[in-house]
């Protein structure tokens, strides 16, 4: 995983451009520029998923949870944390969600819903670009 | 996973029933596709998950919905197995008894009513998770701590209804119940103690009512539905004192019982202390293999190589005092000197005071962390706990604990126990870790625990809770006067659920029905 050290130099300028992005799409937004409203949408969806992210998967998926440990111990630390891993696909995460793997049990559509399941996918796979806002609710959900 | 019906009941019958179910909670929470039923499996099953299959599930969002399930049910004679959050962790988790019913999955109704900061007390509904009940005392600043178990990723209500416990004096969480409302078999739903007055303000805080007393008749039992329950919460308190202490060797957890049972009995000790071996410890920290690869159980001789190298004993004790500092204090210095009568070692001392980081203060903090153990054998780990109820004396510590350790040593599974002392008895979880995908494996741990469970019925010890595979097992032992409870809840269960569609063989509890299924 080289990606994720690189990405970290980047950290100060993303945050930068992330921020930037965001104000300017909701600019967009209110001034009724109809192309704009996907982008705001799909910031939103992903402020969503990250929101269910903490509230379903972070008892076990948040730093020094059980989840992460048992990660680290069979990838490494540097693919241990769900919320930064760059290698998975919306697929494989709702899949494993439902059926789990090795000590992770599965979870049934009323623990978390499919659509539920499609934000918090969408968020753990969210593009390189959004990826460097600071969790805007991680702090207080931990 | 293909689809297993209830027994007797045709698929069309099955499907209509479904639709039917459909009318009442809507197309999208009838859960039942292949992969839907796979998620109510037990993931940690002794190699026997298909004698447990699932047809469905359907989840409800309230107790009236819950009402018109159970009356379909009934119509279609299709049998319902409750789960709060379904997860009953090492003991079924989600899945039924008996193959082919349908799981009522009351993950929906996740209300906390009322919290109730002068009486201590919240009413909640079956989904509420120790997490969210925890979430919500900490948003709202509420001075009320929660007796939370080891993995507390489960319903709160689920876990008083199996009788699980935590570590603060609020520990026995069956006991916090006080006032429950309740969907009876037929549909009908009623509350009890003073619930049953329309409008009394005593549900909550006076447990019995007027005659009869019904809560736990509704605890690991198949006579209703639960749907709201009132639980009561502890005051935080000023301060806390941690003593803990590392005793070196196996036979040293007689007397330490010996020492600790008087003074939770006369209450200097006020919360039920677990002292678990450190084989708990170095499971949460390490897999097995970085260790031993060898045949047969952990040899005696690398544990002790793993507890020198990491400063631990062969068991933990970890006592707790709640209340004011000075009494504290006061009952830490009666503790000591208990201790000084049979050990140089001095008690690591951990103070808390109110307004420190909840963490550290021995109250109830929900984390999922103890779960890592399933890590141990490697592959896909899997998890089994026997738990029997014995007299808190050394004695009667030390001989189960020898025993059981070594039956386990016979089938080469590594010896993970803990006693947990309560004033008068104390419970003995012995937990099997496995690899799921070794057959061979688990056909020995679920023979390992019938032949506990029969070692235990000699001394006349029987579980406090079990797993759905063992439940007939654990239900047989009872046996005075031929087996005359077990005739006598089954009478019960027949005249309130003469069709047996509410949990079959729940804690061994067969309808007329189904009572040929019994294993």
């Amino acid at each position: 995983m080289n990606t994720v050290p690189r990405f970290r130099s980047l950290a100060p300028f993303m945050l930068f451009a992330v921020t930037m992005s965001i104000a300017i799409c909701i600019g967009m937004a209110h001034s009724r520029v109809p192309q704009a409203k996907p982008a705001y949408d799909s910031a939103q969806k992903l402020e969503e998923g990250n929101k269910l992210f903490h509230a379903r998967c972070g008892y076990c998926h948040l730093a020094g949870g059980t989840g992460t440990i048992m990660l680290g111990r069979r990838l490494g630390k540097d693919r241990a944390l769900l919320e930064s891993r760059t290698d998975l696909t919306a697929d494989y995460v709702k899949k494993i969600t439902r059926v789990g793997i090795n000590g992770m049990p599965p979870h049934t559509r009323i623990e978390v819903t499919d659509s539920e399941l499609e934000l918090i996918s969408a968020y753990i796979t969210r593009p390189a670009s959004a990826r460097m806002q600071p969790p805007l609710t991680g702090a207080t959900h931990e | 996973m293909s689809l297993v019906l209830p027994p007797n009941v045709t698929e069309k019958q099955f499907q209509k029933a479904l639709d039917a179910f459909a009318g009442v909670v809507g197309r999208q929470w009838v859960l039942s596709t292949e992969e839907d039923r796979y998620t109510y499996m037990d993931i940690y099953a002794p190699g026997d998950a298909d004698k447990h299959t699932p047809s469905a599930a359907v989840g409800p969002q309230s107790a009236e919905e819950v009402q018109a399930i159970v009356r379909l049910a009934n119509e279609y004679k299709v049998p319902l197995w409750p789960i709060s959050r379904g997860k009953n962790l090492g003991y079924g988790a989600a899945a039924p008894n008996m193959p082919g019913t349908v799981v009522l999955d009351l993950g929906r109704m996740k209300r906390i009513i009322e919290v109730n900061e002068r009486y201590g007390y919240c009413l909640i509904e079956p989904g509420v998770g120790f997490f969210d009940l925890f979430a919500y005392l900490q948003e709202h600043k509420i001075p009320l701590w929660m007796s939370v178990p080891a993995n507390a990723w489960g319903s709160v209500v689920g876990n008083a209804l199996e009788r699980g416990y935590g570590y603060t004096p609020y520990g026995e969480n069956t006991k916090n119940i006080c006032g429950m409302e309740i969907v009876l078999p037929n549909g009908e739903k009623i509350r009890t103690g003073t619930g049953a007055m329309s409008n009394s303000p005593n549900w909550h805080l006076f447990k019995y009512g007027f005659g009869p007393s019904w809560d736990q008749v509704f605890v690991q039992s198949n006579y209703g539905v639960v749907t709201k329950m009132g639980m009561w919460l502890m005051p935080e308190p000023e301060a806390t004192l941690g003593l803990n202490m590392q005793l070196p060797d196996p036979d040293d957890i007689g007397w330490a019982i010996d020492t600790l049972q008087p003074l939770r009995l006369n209450g200097v000790l006020q919360q039920n202390p677990s002292i678990g071996n450190s084989l708990r410890v170095v499971a949460t920290r390490s897999p097995r293999s970085q260790w031993y690869d060898g045949d047969g159980a952990l040899p005696d001789d690398v544990l002790r190589s793993i507890l020198d190298k990491w400063n631990l004993g062969w068991w933990g004790v970890n006592l707790r005092l709640f209340g004011y500092d000075e009494v504290n204090q006061a009952n830490a210095k009666l503790i000591k000197a208990a201790f000084a009568k049979h050990t140089k070692q001095e008690f690591e001392v951990a103070k808390w005071h109110r307004g420190d980081p909840i963490e550290n203060s021995g109250a109830g903090v929900p984390t999922t962390n103890p779960l890592q153990i399933i890590n141990w054998r490697g592959g896909r780990g899997g998890h089994l706990g026997f738990s029997p109820v014995l007299p808190a004396g050394g004695e009667h510590v030390l001989k189960q604990f020898h025993s059981t350790k070594r039956r386990y040593e016979e089938i080469g599974v590594d010896y993970y126990g803990s006693f947990t002392l309560f004033d008068r008895y104390a419970i003995n979880v012995n937990m099997m870790i496995y690899d799921r995908d070794d057959t061979a494996m688990t056909t020995k741990v679920r023979n390992l625990f019938k032949v506990l469970v029969a070692d235990a019925a000699k001394e006349g010890y029987s579980e406090y809770r079990t797993h759905i595979s063992f439940m007939d097992d654990v239900a047989l032992s009872f046996d005075y006067n031929n087996h005359a409870l077990l005739r006598l809840n089954e009478a019960v269960k027949d005249a309130l659920d003469p069709n047996g569609i509410l949990a079959p063989g729940k804690q061994g509890i067969w309808p007329k029905a189904f009572r040929g299924v019994r294993a």
